[in-house]
């Protein structure tokens, strides 16, 4: 099977366990986010991947060849890092061109080359500027055609974009998505911004405490976190209390008694999934605590039975309600989702 | 932070604690030297004011052009020498784990503390024939009977150069450990093998490290008057010996601060020229 | 001009005198308890520990007069300061210990104060070579204390004593001798002189000079080691390391009686003597307890105990001392000496010192 398998990957540092057995399996041509907060072990697993760190147990296999024990200067993959790794003694144009001089490419090939990788990232012309004088838009771009110019079967970014600033960030990620799309490479993104995965990703993979929570479509891990990490990590949810005999904040719900199981667990409800609704009228009833216009969007938050509760609005749909309205919430059934434990 | 032109002269007060400790450590001191050296020598006293270009003169024979070319080729090879040895070792241990670097920045500041006359004196231990390493080689069966390894430049070169290492892997330390440690994974990355990526990565990354680490070793053992005595022959002497004989020994202040005034020049040319080089390298590139 | 007693410790010897002389200039007044005194200059270190334990004390006994002894530092740095202080009506002390060459400067400058040998009734048992005159027959100095630079050997390396200084040129002895690296303190024109040339008359001319110099750097191939530290060559001698050289009489007997395989001999030709004289500032006003001074330091049984507790060689004549030979062996020899020409390192110092430089390291 061509593309990408992770074995049982697993790396201690000492006792503790950075990324713990990891089993993924990355189709050719697939964009993948690794996404986590910091310290989930999503770098390391990245760096593993690279070969710049041993992994303790488990195996990397690429195109069915296993890579796990192959030194990094002979994997052919290209990698961004998050300081860029520019070499400053270089020029943009041998920057680029290292890895071919590396491996003996002619002169006029290696021009050629370092033309070309200018182009695709839309730096024409900018060869013989030195690093140090390039805006942070144009070091990445430098950066990422440094790491294709070996034309490699694995791109890896390690949170390439996090130096930007947000507007700039934005414009790359749309960008970096293009390129791949372009190029047709497996691509393997370390990030911490949820917004960037949901960008650019064909496969979400959610880290936590070194174990991989879920792996799935960007629409699919939004909609249908698998536990309340990744609820609670990917975007903004309302994460309501559920008990095992039905109780979702003092009314009971048998139907989501038994989905959630004895043990009781959580109901996730997108903001944007709420209705707010006469107090009659509503699955739970609330008291408005503060209102939030942000003009495009109306976040209200309102308290119900001492837990707040986030519904996100239009100012189309209605007005905004003020402090110390008596609300009702509606839950739409098909937009919640149960999570056990 | 915004930058205020200073105003009045209490806005320069940070500045003067510097000021003065350069103007009472350095700048008198090299004044007064200037000065000395321009004085006339009184071979049955001491010296008188004067304004005489006779120290000079007496300077610029073929004997002290030979010794000044010496020393300055003695230092610039103790600098390279050292700055090879120091550079990878330094490199090497900022990759080691913290503890093993406290334990070598340590044991390096030890051999710093050592004074010139007992690294001179445990250099003629080792060297000599009868307690000296060549003993160990006989022992060994290696060799059939002790030799002397001094006096000559090679006992030189290695005292001088053990006594600057230390110094020159402190130099270096810093600005290795600073250096952005992804510089060599992404030259792996990309291709290149780790003596590689050492070679045509950090090393030029480094350059103006290297550079200014060899004009302050090549300063340090400028002024190495010990072990050239020590360890070499009178024709090992550096121009620092022969100016301190004419300080402490002829009473010849005169003269003694002429070589130490040209001594200082041609050093101060040689940093010149190596900063000059470097900055033409550093343009091309 | 320097012992190694003296310069093993000059640092603190310098540091000491140093203070010494700004305590000095600034209580004048301190000594006045005393009805009379006088302030003598000795070389810092073991010089003046000994004396001030073996000497002064004596001295103040028999004659009421105090002492205050000051650390000088060897060199020429105490004569500069002497003399500056001189132009100033001061004398940091009133009698100095003084090597030869700075005998010579300070005549230059009439520093010293005429000594009346009349008003001493032991002047008459001086040798003459330890009484420094001016150029006009007035005497500048009478000398303190004398050392002995012989021919030292390693006894494990030569079973046999050397006879001659022409050991150091014997091709046999190829890098295996260490000599003092300075023209001035090594007295090896002398030496030379004596040896090939008949006496260091040799030495009155520059061709003389030039003669004496081509025929010195022929033991350049024998020598292993010109040094300037003392320890350094007195390590060697004793590991048979460097076997051979020239050194300080009396250290090397120190050594030898520790056990060690070290012998100092005296050559046929004459051992090298170098002496420190006694001589008188005149900014002193102190000029009759100088004289007192001297002629105490001048009596057969100070001399005799000098010898034998700061192992100086006496400076009067052999048959006024009550010294057993063996304890006269240990300090000097009766064997007529090699006087070093200490006028030629004032009136050709700089010339000597370069031509010397040249010579080793060519």
């Amino acid at each position: 099977m061509s593309g990408l398998q992770l074995q049982d990957l697993t790396k201690r540092f000492g006792s503790v366990n950075a990324v713990a057995s990891v089993n993924l399996s990355v189709p050719q041509g697939t964009f993948v986010c690794l996404l986590g907060p910091s310290g989930c072990g999503k770098t390391t697993l990245l760096r593993m991947i690279a070969g710049l760190e041993e992994p303790t147990e488990g195996a990397i296999v690429l195109d069915n060849k296993d890579m796990t024990g192959v030194p990094t200067h002979q994997r052919d993959f290209g990698m961004v890092f998050q300081s860029l790794a520019l070499f400053p003694h270089l020029n943009v144009g041998e920057n680029i061109a290292y890895p071919l001089r590396i491996r003996g490419v002619d002169k006029a090939e290696q021009k050629r080359r370092v033309e070309e990788l200018l182009e695709l990232v839309r730096l024409p012309g900018l060869a013989d500027r030195p690093v140090a004088k390039l805006s942070g838009g144009q070091r990445q771009r430098v950066a990422i055609a440094r790491a294709l110019a070996l034309r490699p079967k694995l791109f890896l970014l390690d949170e390439p974009l996090s130096a930007l600033d947000a507007k700039l960030r934005e414009a790359m990620q749309v960008e970096l998505r293009q390129l791949q799309q372009s190029l047709g490479i497996t691509t393997i993104v370390v990030t911490h911004d949820q917004r960037e995965a949901m960008t650019m990703a064909d496969l979400v993979v959610v880290m936590g405490e070194g174990r991989i929570r879920q792996a799935a479509s960007p629409i699919q891990v939004y909609r249908k976190p698998s536990d309340a990490f990744v609820a609670d990590f990917i975007g903004m949810t309302n994460l309501l209390p559920l008990k095992g005999n039905g109780d979702l904040l003092g009314r009971s719900f048998p139907s989501l008694g038994m989905a959630v199981g004895p043990r009781g667990g959580h109901l996730s409800v997108r903001p944007e999934d709420i209705r707010l609704v006469s107090p009659d009228q509503g699955t739970l009833t609330g008291t408005v605590t503060f209102v939030r216009d942000l003009g495009g969007t109306i976040e209200t938050f309102v308290d119900v039975e001492g837990t707040s509760i986030v519904a996100v609005t239009t100012p189309r749909e209605r007005t905004p309600y003020v402090a110390g309205d008596n609300v009702g919430i509606h839950l739409p059934v098909e937009s919640c989702v149960v999570l056990k434990g | 932070m915004r930058r205020e032109p200073p105003r009045s002269l209490a806005d320069y007060a940070p500045i003067a604690f510097p000021a003065i400790m350069l103007l009472v450590f350095f700048v008198i001191p090299f004044s007064t030297m200037i000065a000395v050296s321009f004085f006339r020598r009184d071979p049955a006293g001491f010296y008188s004011r004067d304004f005489i270009f006779d120290n000079y003169e007496r300077f610029l024979s073929a004997f002290f052009g030979g010794v000044l070319s010496f020393s300055i080729m003695l230092a610039i090879v103790v600098a390279i020498i050292c700055v090879i040895l120091a550079f990878p070792f330094t490199w090497l241990l900022s990759q080691a784990s913290r503890r093993v670097q406290i334990v070598w920045l340590v044991a390096i500041l030890s051999v710093l503390s050592l004074s010139e006359v007992i690294i001179g004196f445990a250099w003629t231990t080792l060297f000599s024939r009868t307690a000296g390493l060549t003993n160990i080689l006989v022992w060994l069966g290696l060799m059939s009977e002790p030799h002397a390894l001094m006096p000559n430049f090679g006992a030189v070169l290695t005292g001088m150069v053990y006594q600057a290492l230390p110094y020159t892997i402190l130099v270096l330390y810093p600005a290795i450990v600073r250096l952005d440690p992804t510089l060599m994974e992404a030259a792996r990355t990309l291709g290149s093998s780790p003596l590689r990526s050492f070679f045509n990565v950090i090393v030029p990354a480094m350059r103006s490290t290297i550079t200014a680490t060899l004009i302050m070793v090549f300063v340090f053992a400028l002024g190495s008057y010990l072990l050239p005595q020590m360890l070499g022959r009178p024709q090992h002497w550096t121009l620092s010996v022969l100016i301190t004989d004419q300080a402490i020994y002829q009473s010849n202040m005169p003269f003694a601060a002429a070589m130490a005034v040209f001594l200082v020049l041609m050093s101060l040319a040689f940093v010149g020229l190596t900063l000059l080089v470097g900055a033409r390298k550093g343009a091309e590139a | 001009m320097t012992n190694i007693l003296a310069t093993k410790i000059s640092r603190r010897a310098a540091l000491g005198a140093g203070l010494a002389t700004a305590g000095v200039l600034a209580m004048p007044t301190i000594l006045r308890a005393q009805d009379r005194s006088i302030k003598v200059g000795v070389y810092g270190g073991y010089f003046k520990d000994s004396f001030d334990k073996h000497i002064f004390p004596g001295f103040t006994e028999a004659t009421g007069i105090a002492v205050e002894s000051i650390a000088e530092p060897t060199g020429e740095a105490w004569l500069v300061q002497l003399e500056q202080a001189a132009r100033a009506g001061q004398a940091p002390a009133d009698l100095s210990m003084m090597s030869q060459v700075a005998m010579l400067k300070g005549q230059a400058t009439e520093l010293w104060t005429p000594i009346d040998t009349a008003r001493m009734k032991n002047a008459g048992n001086l040798l003459d070579q330890f009484v420094n005159k001016y150029p006009d027959g007035r005497v500048a100095g009478i000398g303190a204390v004398a050392w002995y630079i012989t021919l030292v050997t390693n006894t494990d390396v030569y079973k046999d004593a050397p006879e001659s200084w022409t050991a150091l040129w014997d091709e046999a002895n190829k890098d295996k001798i260490g000599l003092l690296a300075l023209v001035s303190n090594s007295f090896l024109l002398e030496v030379t002189a004596k040896t090939f040339f008949g006496g260091t008359n040799a030495l009155d001319t520059e061709e003389g000079q030039i003669k004496v110099f081509e025929k010195l750097a022929e033991v350049r191939p024998n020598v292993r080691l010109w040094y300037r530290d003392e320890a350094q060559f007195e390590q060697a001698l004793k590991s048979g390391e460097i076997p051979m050289g020239q050194y300080y009489h009396d250290v090397t007997g120190l050594a030898a009686a520790d056990g060690q395989p070290v012998r100092s001999t005296f050559p046929k030709e004459g051992g090298i003597l170098d002496s420190g004289c006694w001589a008188l500032s005149r900014a002193s006003k102190k000029v009759d307890e100088a004289h007192e001074f001297i002629d105490y330091m001048c009596q057969p049984q100070i001399q005799a105990e000098l010898s034998r507790k700061v192992g100086t060689a006496p400076t009067i004549r052999r048959d006024l001392l009550d010294l057993a030979d063996e304890e006269f062996a240990a300090v000097s020899s009766e064997i007529d000496p090699i006087i070093p020409r200490y006028d030629l390192y004032t009136s050709k110092a700089d010339w000597l010192n370069q031509k010397w430089t040249e010579m080793i390291a060519g």
